[in-house]
């Protein structure tokens, strides 16, 4: 085919090896502006959606100093939770390891939990077993997970198919009354004793050894005498309510969702 | 008239079309040679339509795709001068790995971390490896497909069995591979496994044991087999640097006289440093690419794996850089996807199809998410 002089060849070739490296140069530069740009727009849509990637929250119930009742966290179809900084779940509370337990969403079924070797949690009061292929009882909407001292409460944004209730079909209501207006016939709800209690009861204080009453020598108290307080004094002011936690109008319809 | 601007994607696809026609035309009009025309039409052509219609068909991820069909147009260029009907065998090789890409984006969508993947793809790796031991006239080379399945079977067991069952996998994997007399590729798979347990589980318990564990192999195979390092090869820093910042026609003399020669170095030979060391930084932007996609990873298998592939590519270019330019003393892996061997190739871009089916994942998560808030509001 077509084939060029080599006088005109040599200036060609040397031509285009300079072209070849400006352009090698151009397509790296194009490349990481592509890949800059494209993880921007990322992380702008990340921002817009706050909760992407998560299955629900987790409401903490009874936690430490360092972990205030009423804190929620996010949490991920998979991760860690544990004591440790660079968990996924992050619960500083007694009783609860570095790494405690693993969690993983499967669809259809719930939270799945998985305890560490020497860890123990208990879901609606029911240790949870550690051995592979045992059918656990997952976590489902409303479930008491109790890592320690910490006791947290799964709320999940698809609740809808992963409620720890079962609702039987409503029953329409056949009242000679019935119309527009009247009262509708509820669904009987079924609620087991697990979501009815989800705390597990406390057993009951050992009683006190009987031992023979002593004598004690007591001290003879005597009130000092209390003045009257001027009337002139100001009445104390009334300490703020402790402001409750902001809430993003994502998270408000991803509780709408759930319930 | 507004005048609008072209998005970055448009940019590098278009030059790297353009660029690639370029590369064959050049050579073609010193003989007239009809395989090099054919190839100057044939290779631009299937990067438009794998980099837009096949990406857009299956999700896939653009950036990674469109530059690795960048660099393996440039590895069917650098054998454009010298044996035109080689490059346009190297051609065909791509063009079939592109099938073995589509394969690797497509299975890792529907692929879990359970037991039954950790256990095929471990049994599979290791048998081809130990095949290699006991047939030491296999001349195939097995070593990238067995790691590929091996670090499939190591990032499921690191997700879902905990790091112990993957050390002592990754470790078997690790003496199969200094048995076999595959020492860059044992020294590559000992790095990489040691920084993935680190990523997954950074306990010290777990990480100075397998740290310990990998150097106590390596120690304990440098021993036993003490010829294990291996002289540098023909093509060493003088013969690279003698072909000049912009190349020649013919190949200098110490890298002609290799017998197999390197692709980087065939390239550096033709094209020279410059453009030779460009292509290799373009392994930069596709080893962000992957660690930004294994961030965004919804489950912790899709992490672990996009992590692995990033590290296996990013290790395996920094070594051959470094062993072209004689910093170690090893006659040095190929670059990835710059190989002429085709189960290499395939096995690279089997890896590389995963990624991008994993970043194509996340954005039909997000995309999901994207959906239900919209519904929401």
């Amino acid at each position: 085919m077509f084939s060029v002089s080599p006088e005109v060849y040599s200036v060609l070739s040397v031509a285009s090896r300079w072209i070849f490296a400006f352009f090698a140069l151009m397509l790296l530069a194009f490349a990481l502006i592509w890949h800059h740009a494209e993880r921007k727009e990322r992380k702008e849509r990340f921002k817009n959606l706050p909760g992407a990637g998560t299955v629900g929250e987790l409401i903490v119930l009874s936690g430490s100093d360092q972990l205030a009742e009423g804190t929620w966290f996010p949490v991920p179809r998979e991760g860690v939770l544990g004591s440790l900084r660079s968990c996924d779940l992050v619960i500083p509370c007694p009783g609860v390891s570095s790494q405690h337990l693993d969690f993983s969403w499967q669809d259809g079924s719930g939270l799945m939990i998985r305890p560490r070797v020497g860890c123990e949690a208990l879901i609606d009061g029911v240790p949870v077993t550690r051995r592979i292929g045992m059918q656990d009882k997952p976590l489902l909407h409303g479930s008491v997970l109790q890592v320690g001292t910490a006791a947290l409460r799964l709320q999940l944004y698809a609740a809808l198919s992963h409620t720890n209730r079962t609702f039987t079909p409503p029953v329409p209501f056949q009242g000679p009354e019935a119309g527009f207006g009247a009262p509708q016939a509820q669904p009987p709800v079924q609620v087991p004793a697990a979501a009815v209690q989800p705390w597990p009861v406390q057993p009951p204080m050992p009683p006190m050894p009987q031992e023979p009453l002593q004598y004690v020598e007591t001290i003879q108290y005597t009130p000092e005498p209390v003045q009257a307080e001027p009337e002139s004094m100001q009445p104390a002011p009334q300490q703020p309510a402790p402001a409750r936690p902001r809430r993003s109008r994502t998270d408000r319809w991803k509780e709408d969702w759930s319930e | 008239m507004s005048k609008t601007k072209s998005s970055p994607r448009l940019r590098f696809t278009g030059a790297a079309i353009l660029l690639s026609a370029l590369l064959f035309l050049v050579p073609a009009l010193k003989d007239g040679n009809d395989t090099l025309y054919l190839l100057a039409l044939l290779v631009p052509c299937g990067m438009l339509l794998a980099g837009t219609v096949l990406a857009r068909v299956f999700s896939l991820d653009r950036l990674i795709l469109n530059v690795s069909l960048w660099i393996c147009a440039v590895g069917i260029a650098a054998f454009a001068f010298t044996d035109p009907q080689a490059a346009l065998a190297h051609a065909l090789n791509c063009g079939a790995g592109m099938v073995v890409l589509l394969v690797g984006g497509i299975l890792i969508r529907s692929m879990t971390d359970s037991l039954l993947t950790s256990v095929c793809t471990a049994f599979l790796g290791i048998l081809l490896l130990a095949g290699k031991a006991l047939s030491p006239a296999l001349s195939i080379p097995v070593t990238g497909a067995a790691l590929a399945l091996l670090l499939i079977a190591f990032t499921s067991l690191l997700s879902r069995q905990g790091p112990i069952s993957a050390a002592f996998t990754g470790l078997a994997a690790l003496a199969l591979l200094l048995f076999i007399g595959e020492t860059q590729e044992a020294l590559l798979w000992g790095i990489t496994l040691t920084l993935l347990l680190f990523a997954a589980d950074g306990r010290l318990i777990i990480v100075l044991p397998s740290l310990a564990a990998v150097l106590l192999v390596f120690f304990g195979a440098y021993r036993l087999f003490p010829g294990m390092s291996v002289a540098p090869s023909a093509s060493s820093l003088n013969t690279l640097v003698s072909a000049g910042a912009i190349g020649a026609d013919t190949l200098p003399e110490g890298i002609a006289a290799a017998e197999n020669i390197p692709l980087f170095h065939r390239l550096t030979g033709h094209f020279g440093l410059l453009f030779a060391g460009l292509t290799a930084l373009l392994f930069l932007p596709l080893t962000l690419r992957g660690t930004s996609v294994a961030v965004t990873a919804r489950t912790r298998f899709h992490s672990s794996l996009a992590m692995g592939i990033c590290l296996l590519l990013a290790l395996r270019t920094f070594f051959g850089l470094l062993c072209a330019f004689e910093v170690i003393p090893f006659s040095g892996p190929d670059l990835p996807l710059l190989t002429s061997s085709l189960p290499d190739l395939w096995s690279q871009l089997f890896l590389i199809g995963m990624l991008c089916g994993i970043s194509g994942r996340n954005d039909a998560d997000l995309a999901d998410d994207a959906h239900l808030a919209m519904l929401a509001r």
